[in-house]
């Protein structure tokens, strides 16, 4: 007879992050699947699924239904920092775990959080470091006005100024905001080496048009490639052909046309990974997660979540986009997330000489 | 004083004086977490703290002798571990030298703002208590300036000519105006002195 684990959903199936949340709803739901057809599985995922339909206030009222009236302890869900967030006072007044399975900014290490995607030092700066030394040396910033185009923005200016690069511009557009006419002007003028995109959704996708269109107008086709840590693969259709050419990193991405794309991998993963650390012992299911992670090392299952600071140790890859999808350029093996960019392999030798203050 | 950039903590050395308590291990965590080496330390604060980067200290238990210091002039970034905010432990908590706080039970929450915090008014503190000696001094000055500005006037210069001639002394001497003036005073004691009190002429 095998164990029944409810485990709770927390995506928001419209609003502005519905196709990200799609992905990694989807990703979590096969993940789900797979786990329960598995014969060799000692316990089955029954999901216990909310949709805060995009409003940050029903996250918190949402979760803390699914952890105390429906006996989850682990929830899936959250796209936006924000929304994470949210629900972490609820994790901790009644003893759940969030899976966090999309990339973040970092400057967070919850004892409530499992960091399933990757932070900066496994997306933006293997992503800088290849761009400084295979397109120049001079970068332009866009991104939406909230923390995370803000802190891509941040680290980058360290990261350029670092390796002796400048930073031509640095543009910030409220969420949703497509008036980017003006910022694609800047950047025809100035003619970075490369663009930092950090906008996200709807902004995105008329930046990367209006940008296309500017290119071909100035004859600068093959100029001006664009970066992105939040662009993925369940972005490509709403984008369009205009994202033919941006350079994306993250931990993972589909080689073939039509998958789903790194947000689904990512929560499927996360569902395996949730198996089989509650597989290691009868009563893992009360246990925080850093006690799980101990107790099944010693049960020889070695987690990819970090024990200390829960965050997944992951691969880098630089990929393309060519032909809708992704091309790798270059690729990393695993790295140990850095969430506070504190530990010297974060930022390399090239780090500037620290300030001395009297 | 400081050695790390506010945004780099990596390899910070971190002490923390506090009875042991479970309730710390979430502390401790944190700060390791965020790339600090912490030592544990209980009731005496090690003279090696002296050189640490930040001091995580009681507000509840803690008392002055606790701190090789006088109150209010920790060579360190101060950060009180708050309990009781009862105002009596809150005046002494502010009165060693408070630079960022943190509530108990301390959370995974807030520690790396309250490095940030405390190492920003640390360093602020440490400029605007350099400026104020700064300043203090050339207040003090002020009578020394006049006494040597009186001095040049007895050569027959105006005030005006006086004041110029002491700046002019000044860099040519490559020295602040108070200096020079300092300098030019005491000359004039010395010879002064020597001489039973009659005037001499500078020029």
């Amino acid at each position: 007879m095998k164990r029944a684990v409810n485990i709770g959903v927390l995506f928001s199936c419209s609003g502005m992050y519905a196709a990200m949340s799609r992905a990694s709803l989807d990703g979590t739901l096969l993940g789900v699947q797979e786990v329960n057809a598995d014969p060799n599985n000692t316990l089955t995922f029954n999901v216990i699924e909310r949709d805060p339909e995009g409003r940050l206030d029903r996250y918190a009222p949402l979760c803390r239904e699914m952890l105390r009236e429906f006996d989850v302890k682990h929830i899936f869900g959250c796209i936006t920092s924000a929304s994470r967030k949210e629900v972490i006072p609820e994790l901790e007044r009644f003893d759940g775990i969030l899976w966090y399975m999309v990339p973040y900014e970092g400057f967070e290490a919850s004892e409530r959080v499992a960091y399933m995607h990757s932070c900066p030092n496994q997306h933006l700066l293997p992503l800088l470091d290849w761009s400084l030394e295979n397109l120049g040396k001079r970068a332009y910033l866009a991104g939406s006005n909230y923390i995370w185009g803000w802190e891509m923005a941040r680290i980058a200016r360290e990261r350029v100024a670092a390796s002796g690069g400048l930073v031509l511009g640095d543009r910030y557009v409220a969420v949703g905001d497509v008036d980017i006419d003006h910022i694609v002007a800047e950047i025809i003028r100035l003619k970075p080496n490369f663009i930092l995109n950090s906008l996200i959704g709807e902004s995105s996708y008329v930046f990367l048009s209006t940008l296309r269109d500017a290119r071909q107008k100035h004859g600068l086709t093959d100029e001006l490639p664009v970066l992105s840590c939040n662009f993925t693969e369940c972005e490509i259709g709403a984008a369009g052909a205009a994202a033919e050419g941006l350079i994306a990193a993250g931990p993972w991405f589909a080689s073939d046309i039509g998958h789903p794309g790194s947000f689904h991998e990512i929560a499927r993963q996360s569902v395996h990974e949730l198996a089989s650390l509650l597989q290691t012992h009868e009563n893992a299911q009360q246990c925080s997660l850093a006690e799980l992670i101990s107790v099944a090392a010693g049960a020889d299952y070695i987690s990819r979540i970090n024990p200390s600071h829960l965050h997944a140790n992951r691969p880098v890859k630089i990929v393309q986009l060519e032909g809708k999808r992704f091309v790798t350029l270059a690729e990393h093996g695993e790295r140990v997330a850095d969430p506070y960019l504190t530990h010297k392999t974060a930022l390399a030798q090239s780090r500037p000489r620290l300030r001395v203050v009297s | 004083m400081s050695h790390i950039r506010t945004d780099h903590l990596g390899g910070a050395i971190a002490y923390l004086l506090h009875k042991p308590h479970p309730s710390m291990a979430g502390l401790v965590r944190q700060l390791q977490v965020i790339g600090l080496s912490v030592h544990e330390v209980w009731p005496e604060l090690p003279e090696a703290a002296m050189s640490a980067d930040f001091i995580f200290y009681d507000a509840d238990m803690g008392h002055d002798e606790q701190f090789p210091w006088p109150a209010g002039k920790s060579p360190v970034p101060m950060i009180a571990l708050v309990g009781s905010e009862a105002p009596g432990r809150l005046n002494w908590a502010l009165s060693i030298g408070a630079h960022s706080q943190l509530l108990k039970p301390v959370t995974d929450k807030g520690v790396y703002a309250a490095l940030i915090v405390a190492r920003s008014n640390f360093d602020r503190s440490v400029s605007s208590e350099a400026l104020i000696a700064d300043l203090q001094y050339r207040l003090s000055a002020r009578q020394t300036i006049v006494q040597a500005v009186v001095l040049l006037t007895l050569r027959g210069k105006s005030e005006a000519e006086a004041y110029d001639m002491l700046r002019q002394t000044a860099m040519a001497w490559r020295v602040t105006i108070e200096t020079a003036a300092e300098r030019l005073v005491a000359n004039y004691s010395n010879i002064e002195g020597t001489t039973n009190g009659r005037r001499i002429d500078l020029a």
